[in-house]
C-alpha cells in the first residue's frame, strides 16, 4: 500500500470554459480530443501503453511457456535463449510470467477505477448535488469508510474466503477507496450548484437527472478523468505494495507485484536484474503511461492551464 | 461556522463508535485468534484454552465488544495479548514519538522540494526543467515504496555508507544534540522513501493549481494593473495556490499517523504501521481496535480541517 | 527572478543533505561520551576504542517480556539466554551436565532429585544465588495464578508432586520443590521422572525481586521488562535498549565462571533483506537463530572472506500431513479431542495411497532446489540429534515414481475416464484438498510444487490459497474437508519424546492419526521403571519410528539445516547443536 493512493486533482475546475465552447458550437469533447491530440508525450504514452496491453493480450502467441509451470532442476537461472529474462525461484520462466503477469496487473489496475469511479462518482453527485440532509448523510457513510483501516478489511477478507480472486481483490481495493473520489465530486458539485446557468435549468423546470447529466457531469469531467488515470496507476503500484506485505495477489498467479516483491533482497538485487528490472520497469512505464495520460487529459479538458 | 464546526465535532463519536463494532465485528469474524499462533508440542493446548477463558475470548461477541467499549470510554485500552505485562497505551505512545518523526519528516521534504519544483514547473510549462520534474513526479508514483526503499538502503547505506538503513537511532543512551543528529540521520533514507511518492503528487498539484491561478482573470486583472511579476506570482497567485496544498495536508494527518507501514518495515523504524500490521498478523485485539480509533479520530479531524479550510478558501460552498 | 530563487530553495534543500550527509561520517565512530548517572550504562554508550563490541541481528523486534516464566518468542530468549541461567545444561550430545548446580542424586525409585548448588553465584544486583530462588522459580511456575497471567510452562512442573493441589490453589504449601539449606534443593515427583532433568533445566528467577509481587503482577512488574532492573545469573547483564531496535547486554564483571572477554553484546533488529549486505560491511558480526541466513544466500555468504558459517540441522521438520480422521461438529464445538469419536477420512484410508504418495514427492529434488541443497531429508519424527533416532530401520520412501503408480493401482486406485488422473475403486471421481499456511517463503514455494508431484502420480489435487498463519491454524483444528495440509514444527531440546505432536489424543496432532499400538509405545518410552534404561527407550522409539513411517500420519518433507554465521574476528565460539549462543563468556574478538 503506498503512503497515499491517490490525491484529487483540480477539485474545483474551471467552470466558465462550458459557456464558452457551447457559443463555438463544437461538443467540448471534440475540442478536449483535438488539444489532446497536440500534447506529443501523452499521444506518445497512448501508444506505448497500447504496446504493452497488446503483448499482454497476446501473451500466448510471445511465449510458450506456463506461467506457473515449475520447474526444480531450473531455479533462478539467468537468461538464455530458453528463458529470455532466466527463471525465478521456483524455476517458472520470467518472461511468460511477464506477460501474464501484466494481464492480471493492468485488469487489476482498470476494474478497480471502473469499481471505484461508479461508486464515487454516483455517491459524490448526489452529495454535491441535493447538499444540505443527503449530503450530509453520504458525506458522514463516506467518513467511516474513509477511516476504516484497509488493512484490516483485507485481512478479514483473505481469511475467511478460500479462494481470493482479482475480483475480490478489486471489490476490496474499491470498497476502500471511493471516499476519496466521493469526497472530490462532492466538492465540484458543490461549487456548481451555485451557478448561473444551473440556476437557470432548474428555474427552467429541467429534471435533476437532466441537470446532473447535461451540466453537472460535463463539468466535472475533468477531474473525474484524471483522477481514474491516477486511480489506475496507483492500483498497479498498491497491488504490489499489498503483494510484499503478504496481502496480494498469492502465487503462483502471475502479476507484476508479487513478481516484484518475490525477488526482493539484496543478493537479487545484485546478481539476478533481470528477475527485477522487467516488472519494475513494466510497473513504471505504465504507470507513467497512465499518468502521461491523465496530464494530457487534463490539460484537454481545463484548457486555461495549457497557456503557453 | 462555529455552530457548523461544533456538529462535526459532535457528529466524531457516533461515527467512531459506528467504526469501532465494524472493526469488532470483522475481526471477530476473522478466524484466529491471539493463542492461535502459539503452537507448541510441549505446551499442552489447554494452557491456552484457559488463557482464553481468562481473557474472555470464550464470550459472545457482543459481550466482548461492550467489556471492550466500557474500558474505552473510560480511558483503558486493555493490556495487549502478544506484548505481554505491556499496557496498549504504554505500547502506543511509545510508537508514536517515531511515526510523527517520520511523518513530519517527509512531509517537511515533500514539501521543501514540491512547492518550489511545482511554482517552477507551472511558471515554464513544458521546458526542460518541467519535463524533468514531470518525468521525476511520474517515477516517483510508479516506484512501488518497498522496492525504493530497498534501492535506497542498498545505494546509500550498504555501498556507499552515508546513512544508516535500519532503526531510529544509533544506540541507546543518546542526548541533546547527538540524539538531534543521531535522530536526523536515521530519517533521511526512510523519510525519503515515505516523501517519494507524496512529493510526486505534490509537485504535480502544485503545477496544475498554480496553471489554473494563473490562468484566471484576476491574475490578468492584476497584469493588467501593472503590478510586478513578483507580487502577482506572491500576493496572488501563491496564496491562491497554497491554500488547496494545505487542505490536503488537512486529509494526510490519518495516512501520515498510520500510512507507514511499508517504509517503517522495511527500515525496521519502530512505529505505529509496523505495530498495526503486526497486530492484524496476532490478532492482537485490543491493539488493532485502539490504533483503528486513534486513526480514525485523526483522519476524521483531518477531514474536518480540509472541510473547514475549504469554505474559507471558496466562499460559493456553503455549510447549512 | 522567480528563477533564481526556486533555484536557491532547491539549494538549500541540498544543502540540507549536506549537513545530513556530513553528519553520516561521524556516525559510525562516534566518540562522544555521554553523562549518565550509572556507569555500566557510560561504559557502553561510549564504545571507546579497544571496547569490545560484537553486534548481532534477529529480523524481529522481542517483544518486550525478559522474563523467563512468561516470554513466548524466540526473540526474547535471544536476550534471556544471555542473562539467565539454568542448574543443569546440555552438552553437545545433548546430555545433562551441571551448571548452577554442581551436583546432584537421586533416590532409588527416581521420584527425588538433590541438586547441590554452586555456592559462588551472585545475581547481578550482588544478591548470593541460593535454593529459595529455585524453589521461588518453581512455586511461581506452579501457583494457580501462573497461566491467567500469562504463563505458559506448566509442563516443567506438572509431574512435581503437588502440582494439582497447589496450582488448583486447594492447598498454599508446595511439595514439589524443597529447599533442604541454602545450596540444597530437592525435587520431589508424583510418580518415577524419566525426565527430571528435564524438568529441572529451567531458568532461575530471583526470589529476592519477585518474592513480594503477585503472579499476576510478575508480567508487567519492572523487573520484566526493563533493563537495568532485568536481574539474573548469566554472564551479561541487560542494561539498556532501544525499544524494537536494539538491546544491549553488558558484561557482569562478578561472573563465577569467570568475567566474559567482551563487553559487550548488541542485539540489532535488522530486516531480513537487509542482513545479508550489514554482515559483509560488518555491521553487524553474527546472525543465528532465529533468523539465520536465507539457504539462497549461502553462496554470497560463502564467498565473504572475514565470515565463518555454521551449519547444523534444525531441531524440526517440514511435514505434508494427511488427514487420517475428523473431529465431529460436537466435538470441536465442545472443543473436545475424543478419538472414540472421530470420522474417518475416506480419502486417506488406504495406506498405501499415503504411502504411493510418500514415494511420488521427491524430497531430494525440494531440499536441493527450494533451499538450495542446505536440508536433511527426514523419515524419523524424532531430531536426528537424539540417540534414540533410528535413520536406517523405518521405511525411507526414496523417489520412485513407479513404485508409487504401482502402489497406487494395487489400491484400487485407476483412472477409468482417461482424464490422467485416478478415480476411486468405485470408480467415483477422486480429488484431494491440500492446504497450506503463508508466512515461510520456502513453505509457500513448496506448495505448487508438492501439487504438481502429486498430480504426476495422478492423483488430483485441488490446492487451496494460502492463509494467513492464525487463520490456518484455527482452520486445521476445526475443518472437515482437508485432506493434505502442509506445517512446520521445531522440536523441543530437552528430551526426544514426541508425545504432543503424534498421539491420538494430543491437539498437535492435526491428522487426528488415531492408532492405538503407537501411542502405547509413546508411552511405554517414558514408563518407569523401565525407561531409565536409555536403551531400552531407543527400542521402544525405533518401533514407533518404523510405525510412523508405515502409517505416515505425516510425510516429513525436510529439515531445514539452521545457517549461522559470524564475522572471524569473533573467537571462542562454541555453538551447541541447537544454538550459536554458548558460552558467550568465552567470546572474544581480535582485531
Amino acid at each position: 500500500m503506498q503512503s497515499q493512493t491517490q490525491l484529487p486533482v483540480n477539485p474545483e475546475p474551471n467552470i466558465e470554459k462550458t459557456s464558452t465552447q457551447e457559443e463555438r458550437g463544437i461538443s467540448p469533447f471534440r475540442l478536449a480530443f483535438r488539444r489532446f491530440l497536440k500534447n506529443k508525450a501523452a499521444v506518445v504514452s497512448v501508444f506505448v501503453l497500447f504496446l504493452i496491453i497488446l503483448s499482454c493480450i497476446l501473451a500466448p502467441l510471445l511465449t510458450d511457456h506456463d506461467p506457473i509451470q515449475y520447474d526444480l532442476t531450473k531455479i533462478e537461472q539467468g537468461p538464455s535463449s530458453e528463458h529470455p529474462l532466466g527463471t525465478d525461484s521456483s524455476g517458472r520462466d520470467n518472461f511468460s510470467r511477464l506477460l501474464y503477469g501484466g494481464r492480471i496487473s493492468i485488469i487489476i489496475g482498470f476494474s478497480a477505477m471502473l469499481f471505484t469511479l461508479v461508486i464515487g462518482v454516483t455517491l459524490g453527485a448526489i452529495a454535491g448535488y441535493y447538499g444540505g440532509k443527503v449530503d450530509n448523510i453520504i458525506m458522514r457513510i463516506t467518513d467511516v469508510f474513509m477511516i476504516l483501516p484497509f488493512l484490516v478489511l483485507v485481512l478479514v477478507i483473505v481469511a475467511i474466503l478460500e479462494k481470493v480472486t482479482v475480483g475480490i481483490f478489486v471489490t476490496v481495493i474499491a470498497l476502500t477507496s471511493w471516499p476519496s473520489l466521493t469526497r472530490i465530486v462532492r466538492g465540484t458539485f458543490l461549487s456548481l450548484r451555485e451557478r448561473e446557468f444551473v440556476l437557470g435549468a432548474k428555474a427552467i423546470g429541467c429534471s435533476d437527472f437532466r441537470i446532473i447529466f447535461r451540466h453537472f457531469i460535463p463539468n466535472a469531467i475533468g477531474p473525474i478523468v484524471v483522477n481514474a488515470t491516477l486511480m489506475v496507476a496507483s492500483y498497479i503500484v498498491a497491488e504490489s505494495g499489498l503483494s510484499f506485505l503478504g496481502f496480494g495477489v498469492p502465487q503462483p498467479t502471475p502479476t507484476w507485484g508479487n513478481m516484484l516483491s518475490e525477488a526482493l533482497n539484496i543478493r537479487i538485487m545484485q546478481y539476478h536484474p533481470e528477475a527485477w528490472i522487467p516488472p519494475g520497469l513494466m510497473i513504471l512505464l505504465t504507470v507513467l503511461c497512465i499518468n502521461f495520460i491523465g496530464d494530457g487529459l487534463r490539460d484537454a479538458f481545463d484548457p486555461k492551464s495549457n497557456k503557453r | 461556522m462555529t455552530k457548523y464546526i461544533i456538529r462535526r465535532l459532535l457528529v466524531f463519536f457516533p461515527m467512531l463508535f459506528a467504526l469501532t463494532i465494524i472493526v469488532f465485528t470483522l475481526l471477530k469474524l476473522a478466524p484466529g485468534d491471539p493463542y492461535s499462533q502459539m503452537m507448541d508440542p510441549q505446551i499442552d493446548a489447554s494452557v491456552f484454552e484457559e488463557q482464553r477463558k481468562a481473557r474472555g475470548l470464550d464470550d459472545p461477541i457482543p459481550v466482548q465488544y461492550f467489556r471492550w467499549l466500557t474500558d474505552a470510554i473510560q480511558g483503558d485500552f486493555g493490556d495487549s495479548f502478544r506484548y505481554k505485562g505491556r499496557t496498549v497505551a504504554e505500547l502506543i505512545w511509545d510508537r508514536i514519538p517515531n511515526t510523527l518523526y517520520l511523518g513530519v519528516f517527509s512531509v517537511f521534504i515533500t514539501l521543501i522540494v514540491a512547492i518550489p519544483i511545482g511554482i517552477y514547473s507551472a511558471r515554464n510549462p513544458y521546458s526542460p526543467l518541467d519535463y524533468a520534474a514531470t518525468g521525476f513526479g511520474f517515477f516517483g508514483l510508479a516506484v512501488p515504496n518497498f522496492f525504493f526503499g530497498l534501492a535506497v538502503i542498498y545505494i546509500f547505506a550498504i555501498k556507499l555508507g552515508w546513512f544508516p538503513s535500519q532503526g531510529s537511532i544509533s544506540k541507546p543512551g543518546l542526548e541533546g544534540f547527538e540524539l538531534l543528529k543521531a535522530r536526523l540521520h536515521h530519517l533521511v533514507l526512510p523519510g525519503l522513501t515515505l516523501g517519494l511518492a507524496s512529493t510526486a503528487s505534490y509537485m504535480r498539484y502544485m503545477r496544475s493549481e498554480v496553471l489554473s491561478v494563473l490562468g484566471s482573470d484576476y491574475i490578468r486583472t492584476a497584469r493588467a494593473k501593472g503590478l510586478t511579476e513578483r507580487t502577482v506570482l506572491y500576493k496572488h497567485t501563491l496564496r491562491n495556490a497554497l491554500i488547496p496544498i494545505i487542505t490536503l495536508l488537512g486529509f494526510e494527518i490519518g495516512v501520515l499517523l498510520g500510512g507507514a507501514v511499508i517504509t517503517e518495515g522495511v527500515f525496521k523504524y519502530p512505529g505505529i504501521g509496523t505495530l498495526f500490521l503486526e497486530s492484524i498478523g496476532n490478532r492482537d485485539y485490543p491493539v488493532i481496535m485502539a490504533i483503528t480509533l486513534m486513526l480514525g479520530f485523526f483522519t476524521l479531524l483531518g477531514n474536518l480541517i480540509a472541510d473547514i479550510l475549504y469554505a474559507i478558501v471558496d466562499p460559493r460552498i456553503r455549510y447549512d | 527572478m522567480l528563477k533564481k530563487k526556486s533555484w536557491l530553495l532547491f539549494l538549500s534543500f541540498l544543502f540540507t543533505f549536506g549537513i545530513l550527509a556530513a553528519c553520516s561520517g561521524g556516525g559510525g565512530e562516534e566518540t562522544t561520551s555521554e553523562e549518565t548517572e550509572e556507569e555500566t550504562t557510560t561504559e557502553e554508550e561510549t564504545q571507546e576504542p579497544g571496547e569490545k563490541v560484537v553486534v548481532g541481528a534477529m529480523d524481529t523486534a522481542p517483544t518486550g517480556q525478559f522474563n523467563p516464566l512468561f516470554y513466548t518468542e524466540a526473540y526474547e530468549s535471544n536476550i534471556i539466554s544471555f542473562v539467565y541461567e539454568t542448574l543443569v545444561s546440555q552438552n553437545e550430545n545433548l546430555e545433562y551436565e551441571p551448571w548452577l548446580a554442581e551436583s546432584w542424586e537421586h533416590n532409588e525409585d527416581h521420584t527425588v532429585y538433590t541438586f547441590h548448588l554452586r555456592q559462588d553465584v551472585t545475581w547481578h544486583d550482588g544478591e548470593p544465588f541460593t535454593a529459595d530462588d529455585v524453589v521461588f522459580t518453581y512455586k511461581t511456575l506452579a501457583s494457580p495464578d501462573y497461566v491467567a497471567a500469562g504463563g505458559v510452562r506448566t509442563y516443567v512442573v506438572q509431574r512435581l508432586l503437588g502440582f494439582e493441589e497447589f496450582s488448583s490453589g486447594e492447598t498454599d504449601e508446595f511439595k514439589g520443590v524443597v529447599a533442604v539449606d541454602d545450596y540444597t534443593v530437592e525435587f520431589h515427583f508424583t510418580e518415577p521422572n524419566v525426565i527430571a532433568l528435564a524438568d529441572a533445566a529451567f531458568y532461575i528467577v530471583p526470589e529476592h525481586v519477585f518474592a513480594d509481587v503477585p503472579v499476576a503482577e510478575i508480567p508487567e512488574h519492572e523487573a520484566s521488562l526493563m533493563p537495568e532492573k532485568v536481574i539474573g545469573t548469566g554472564p551479561f547483564k541487560f542494561t539498556d535498549m532501544v525499544e524494537g531496535e536494539q538491546y544491549v547486554l553488558t558484561k557482569n564483571e562478578d561472573y563465577w565462571a569467570g568475567a566474559p572477554n567482551l563487553d559487550s553484546v548488541v542485539w540489532k533488529v535488522v530486516s531480513g533483506q537487509v542482513i545479508l549486505g550489514q554482515l559483509e560491511s560488518g555491521e553487524i558480526d553474527f546472525v543465528a537463530d532465529p533468523t539465520g541466513f536465507d539457504p539462497a544466500d549461502y553462496e554470497q555468504v560463502a564467498a565473504m572472506e572475514h565470515v565463518e558459517i555454521i551449519e547444523e540441522p534444525d531441531f524440526g521438520y517440514q511435514i505434508l500431513g494427511f488427514v487420517h480422521n475428523f473431529r465431529t461438529e460436537e466435538d470441536i464445538e465442545a472443543g473436545v479431542i475424543n478419538p472414540d469419536n472421530f470420522v474417518p477420512n475416506p480419502d486417506l484410508q488406504d495406506k498405501r495411497v499415503r504411502q504411493a504418495i510418500a514415494y511420488a514427492i521427491d524430497r531430494e529434488a525440494l531440499i536441493e532446489a527450494l533451499l538450495h541443497g542446505h536440508g536433511t531429508v527426514m523419515n524419523s519424527p524424532i531430531a536426528p540429534q537424539w540417540w534414540v533416532f533410528d535413520g536406517d530401520t523405518p521405511e525411507q520412501y526414496e523417489y520412485d515414481l513407479d513404485k508409487a503408480k504401482a502402489l497406487l493401482e494395487e489400491a484400487g486406485y485407476k483412472d477409468v475416464d482417461g482424464d490422467g488422473f485416478v478415480e476411486t475403486p468405485e470408480g467415483e471421481p477422486y480429488e484431494l484438498t491440500m492446504a497450506y499456511p503463508l508466512g515461510i517463503e520456502v513453505r509457500e514455494r513448496s506448495a505448487p510444487i508438492i501439487q504438481g508431484m502429486i498430480e504426476e502420480l495422478g492423483i488430483k489435487v485441488n490446492l487451496l490459497q494460502p492463509l494467513e498463519f492464525a487463520a490456518y491454524s484455527d482452520q486445521l483444528e476445526k475443518n472437515t474437508e482437508w485432506d493434505l495440509y502442509l506445517l512446520g514444527w521445531s522440536l523441543g531440546t530437552t528430551d526426544p519424546d514426541p508425545s504432543g505432536l503424534w498421539t491420538a489424543t494430543d491437539a498437535y496432532n492435526y491428522g487426528r492419526w488415531n492408532h492405538p499400538e503407537a501411542d502405547a509405545l509413546v508411552k511405554q518410552a517414558i514408563t518407569p521403571p523401565e525407561a531409565f534404561d536409555r536403551d531400552f527407550r531407543a527400542e521402544v522409539y525405533k518401533d514407533w519410528q518404523v510405525m510412523f513411517q508405515d502409517e505416515l500420519p505425516a510425510l516429513i518433507l525436510y529439515a531445514r539445516n539452521s545457517l549461522w554465521a559470524y564475522n572471524k574476528r569473533m573467537t571462542g565460539i562454541d555453538h551447541m547443536p541447537w544454538s550459536f549462543l554458548n558460552d558467550p563468556h568465552k567470546w572474544d574478538v581480535t582485531e
